[in-house]
């Protein structure tokens, strides 16, 4: 359904619910009335023709003086029409209802939101901090925020010179035994399971989880904030932070959103550098993924052969653009240096050894039978829940879902490339089950396989970065751009106001939406079991934090 | 052989044993030196293999391993003992001080009271007790008490977990072991080490292991419960590490978490040996008799001995490659499907072999043709495994080694002397 008509059916529906059409470089965006963004949404996820079954990220601008915007990102993936509705509120009681009963990923959403702009969404069932410590006072990203010169002794500020004396630091939950002869355990911040900084808090009876309770923030580095004080191009390296594992994605996300601001035409030989780079990154990144997740299961030794290969793509990469593992390759414009005809041959000879290796690590641990009876059937995630949190990705897509940014939002010359997107089918029990997301990771391996050969070969000759003006200064406007990355989208949603710095950048991550659903997943697994759905869902910690 | 000894030194001193009023003396002093003996095997049984175990697991994973204490890093486990030695021993602040100190003794005590009846050769054995096999089974449940108790004491939930792991696996996986190796009890008509060993003869086909397709069974049986008896992978839950960070040594540090490596490799040697002994006719030299090694005086005896010792340790050094190969290629089982392995499979599979073996002695006269047919076909199956196990072996490494040298224009093998 074209924009028009959605406009068109939404103004019959709600008479006086529309007051602006926007017209900006992102998706067709509309601004309703605030106290009415709880029935819109409703309306809209419900309506048959419309269903906007997926809720991709909320999103709150300070404006001051006088208002903050919410924005809520939606997207229909069956009738594959997105919409972005946005509501203005008085930044003196920013109060808007709650879609977190609509769309289970609401709730993390709106967390965040409140915890770093204070819009308060009433009737959250859990309006929390998320990332900040629970007596935190403030809201970060406000404009007018001014940080505290301390928090329990310890200094805020890198050039303070008081010593830190210990202090009582209240935890980030309240950690009350439970009664019912439970016991509560941490399963975190620092755990070989967790692959970083995370916290689950398991409610356990003996070996049986009952509740697992993720806690988050730990990394939170608020690169969103960061942003806001860089310029265009200096916000660049701090993207490949956001995801560790698949920098160049998240370089590329940065670089659309960007481009569409300012109206760059990239270069056709620079998208396909960037379509090699990515595409050798997300092999990397899964395998690191599929990897750690066997070693999680106690199988040590296809994760040493991973990274075995792993180390081949690295020095791959150390080629391309310099750096090994954050690699700010991709410019505004472009890219940062050329891929040469050695290092494609490279890639080609690496091409052809790293395929029968793939058949090597199926013949070492896929088809392993303890190996497939600790995953199949264990933490299903279906399809209504998979859209429901919003999950993205392989995650989304081993639910039975056929939804790729690269097919379905088509980005850089991927519509050029025929590849396939593989589904998960439930191949040794439910669809949506551990096992299914390990296999579709390595069915992707594949699909990245042929997409490089291509891509290689077809790759022109030409410049491979755009004009760029020295000094970025985009007009007021807002853009969100979009790639799949290996663990879902990674969005990169600027609004800019005509300096040289953006005014707001707000960062969707596959990760943060894939954290909540543990919670959801986790009554009845087992304590070995959470491991594997957190290695199998393949979340890793900064990319949930950013 | 402890009362030999004793014997010996006091004829050595001028003394008749008969009339020496205070020979418990000397036997309290052989059995101090025999226990510092096995002290000492363990020592150097243990430490070298963890350094053979990680050289192996490198050539599996394809990287060196530790190859920088000594020539080709043979001296690394000294290194890690030293290392370990020097470190401070701490102790939780709300840890129950007592107990979390003891523990590790326990633990390190149930595996090496076990070297009492472990034989290495024709008469290389402390003490053959008539119910050696028995005793064996009964001491190891020390270690059940030692790493509860590590568990508990520590005062963490994570060790709690693995103390309570350890436990309930031990207890479940020491039935169907019991069990299977009881059908080589009847077999044998002896719970004595040796007599088993005796039992059986020098060449495969004497082997209790092949002996009937019942005892074939019962030896993979017998296997799969030590490893699990001994915590490895696929059965490492209690220290599973990505699970329960290190299950109930957690907490430990210094010498004592040295203690539980000790007894977690010296467990090692007494897995391959109990299997050796009952199913692989332990030190059996063929073309000579037990009787004959025996009878045998002087630097012939000591020859014999130190060849039987030779044999014993080539045996259990394969099955120590072995299970050291299944760790580092099989993930690990989950709690739940632990149980069902051990009571659904295991526990079934030993009590058919035991009423299986039972039958077999009462209706297949020994040395007849059926006896000889059922060793034919159990032989057979054995070589059909051995002969698949390196023929998929050679293949895998083949098809890596092209790849490699594709990849890397050079031998993917290269002999330990030419390691970097």
């Amino acid at each position: 359904m074209t924009f028009a008509e959605i406009t068109q059916r939404l103004g019959t529906a709600f008479p006086d619910g529309i007051e602006v059409v926007e017209d900006t470089l992102m998706d067709p965006a509309v601004r309703i009335r605030a106290d009415l963004a709880h029935a819109v949404c409703l309306w809209l996820r419900d309506d048959p023709d419309l269903h906007m079954d997926t809720l991709r990220v909320i999103t709150a601008t300070d404006r001051p003086p006088e208002s903050i915007d919410v924005v809520w990102h939606l997207l229909s993936m069956r009738h594959r029409h997105t919409l972005v509705l946005k509501a203005r509120l008085p930044r003196e009681t920013p109060d808007v209802s709650t879609v977190s009963d609509l769309w289970a990923s609401a709730n993390w959403f709106e967390r965040e939101q409140w915890d770093l702009m204070g819009v308060n969404f009433t009737g959250h069932p859990d309006l929390r901090r998320l990332m900040m410590p629970i007596d935190w006072v403030g809201h970060p990203l406000r404009k007018d925020y001014v940080r505290p010169d301390s928090y329990h002794g310890i200094p805020t500020s890198r050039d303070a010179v008081t010593p830190v004396t210990r202090a009582e630091i209240p935890r980030h939950l309240p950690k009350a035994e439970p009664t019912d002869d439970l016991m509560l355990i941490n399963m975190g911040p620092v755990h070989p399971a967790t692959h970083g900084v995370l916290n689950f808090l398991l409610e356990t009876d003996g070996e049986i989880v009952r509740h697992a309770k993720p806690d988050v923030g730990y990394l939170h580095r608020s690169i969103e904030k960061i942003a806001e004080m860089n310029t265009y191009a200096g916000t660049m390296p701090y993207t490949d932070r956001v995801d560790y594992l698949g920098g160049m994605m998240t370089n590329q996300g940065w670089a659309m959103a960007c481009e569409r601001l300012l109206g760059i035409e990239v270069p056709r030989r620079a998208e396909f550098c960037r379509v090699i780079a990515c595409e050798l990154n997300r092999i990397a990144s899964h395998l690191v993924g599929t990897g750690s997740m066997s070693m999680d299961l106690g199988a040590y030794t296809p994760f040493i052969h991973w990274l075995r290969e792993r180390e081949t793509i690295n020095d791959i990469m150390e080629r391309i653009c310099g750096a090994r593992l954050t690699y700010t390759y991709m410019r505004i414009g472009g890219v940062c240096r050329d891929i040469d005809r050695e290092t494609l041959d490279k890639i080609s000879a690496w091409l052809d050894h790293f395929e029968p290796i793939c058949a090597e690590f199926d013949r070492l641990i896929t088809g392993n039978e303890i190996f497939v009876h600790r995953l199949a059937n264990v933490a299903v995630l279906t399809k209504e829940v998979a859209l429901s949190y919003s999950i993205v990705g392989p995650n989304l897509r081993a639910s039975g879902v056929k939804w790729d940014l690269r097919r379905d939002e088509p980005y850089s010359v991927y519509p050029e490339l025929d590849f396939d997107i593989p589904v998960g089918l439930g191949w040794r029990g439910t669809v949506g089950d551990c096992y299914d997301r390990l296999l579709l990771r390595l069915f992707e391996i594949r699909e990245c396989i042929k997409i490089l050969r291509q891509a290689i070969a077809m790759i022109p000759d030409g410049e491979v970065r755009a004009k760029v003006p020295r000094i970025l200064k985009p007009a007021a406007n807002e853009a969100y751009g979009r790639v799949e990355a290996p663990r879902g989208e990674a969005g990169f949603y600027v609004t800019s106001d005509g300096t040289d710095k953006p005014w707001r950048v707000r960062i969707r991550t596959g990760c943060f939406t894939a954290m909540p659903v543990i919670e959801h997943m986790s009554p009845g697994l087992m304590i070995a079991d959470i491991v594997a759905v957190i290695g199998s869902l393949d979340v890793i910690a900064p990319e949930v934090d950013r | 052989m402890l009362r030999d000894v004793a014997n010996w030194i006091e004829r050595l001193l001028g003394l008749d044993p008969a009339t020496f009023a205070y020979s418990w003396i000397t036997s309290v002093v052989v059995i101090g030196v025999m226990a510092l003996v096995a002290f000492v095997f363990i020592a150097f049984f243990a430490g070298p293999v963890t350094w053979w175990e990680r050289r192996l697991a490198g050539r599996i994973q394809s990287r060196i391993g530790p190859n920088r204490v000594g020539p080709q890093g043979v001296l690394q486990w000294l290194a890690d003992g030293i290392k370990c030695f020097l470190k401070e021993d701490l102790i939780p602040a709300q840890a129950d001080k007592g107990l979390y100190m003891f523990a590790p003794y326990l633990v390190f005590g149930g595996y090496m009271a076990t070297f009492a009846v472990l034989p290495f050769g024709a008469n290389l054995i402390a003490a053959d007790l008539d119910v050696g096999l028995l005793y064996l089974l009964a001491i190891t449940g020390l270690v059940v008490i030692g790493s509860l108790m590590a568990g508990w004491s520590s005062n963490n939930k994570w060790a709690l977990f693995g103390g309570i792991r350890s436990a309930a696996q031990l207890v479940s996986y020491e039935i169907p072991s019991a069990f299977s190796l009881m059908s080589v009890v009847l077999a044998a008509g002896t719970m004595s080490m040796q007599g088993i060993i005796r039992q059986q003869g020098a060449w495969p086909w004497d082997w209790f292991v092949f002996r009937n397709p019942f005892l074939f069974l019962a030896f993979f049986l017998s296997l799969t419960s030590s490893i699990a008896e001994g915590n490895r992978t696929p059965f490492d839950l209690p220290e599973g590490e990505s699970e329960l960070v290190a299950g109930y040594h957690v907490e430990y540090s210094g010498m004592r978490f040295l203690w539980f490596m000790f007894a977690e490799w010296g467990n090692l040697w007494v897995i391959a040996s109990i299997a050796t002994v009952c199913f692989l006719g332990g030190w059996q030299i063929p073309g000579m008799s037990p009787a004959e090694i025996a009878a045998s005086t002087g630097l012939a005896f000591w020859g014999w001995q130190a060849l039987t010792l030779g044999v014993f340790v080539a045996k259990a050094s394969v099955l120590v490659a072995f299970v050291i190969q299944v760790r580092w290629t099989l993930p690990r089982l989950r709690v739940d499907q632990l149980m069902i392995t051990c009571w659904k499979y295991l526990v079934p599979g030993a009590l058919f072999c035991l009423a299986g073996v039972l039958v077999l002695l009462a209706v297949v006269p020994e040395n007849g043709i059926a006896d000889w047919a059922l060793r034919g076909v159990s032989l057979a199956a054995g070589l059909a495994i051995a002969v698949a196990y390196v023929w998929k072996t050679r293949a895998a490494y083949m098809a890596d080694r092209d790849l490699y040298r594709r990849m890397e224009g050079k031998e993917l093998w290269y002999p330990p002397f030419r390691l970097p």
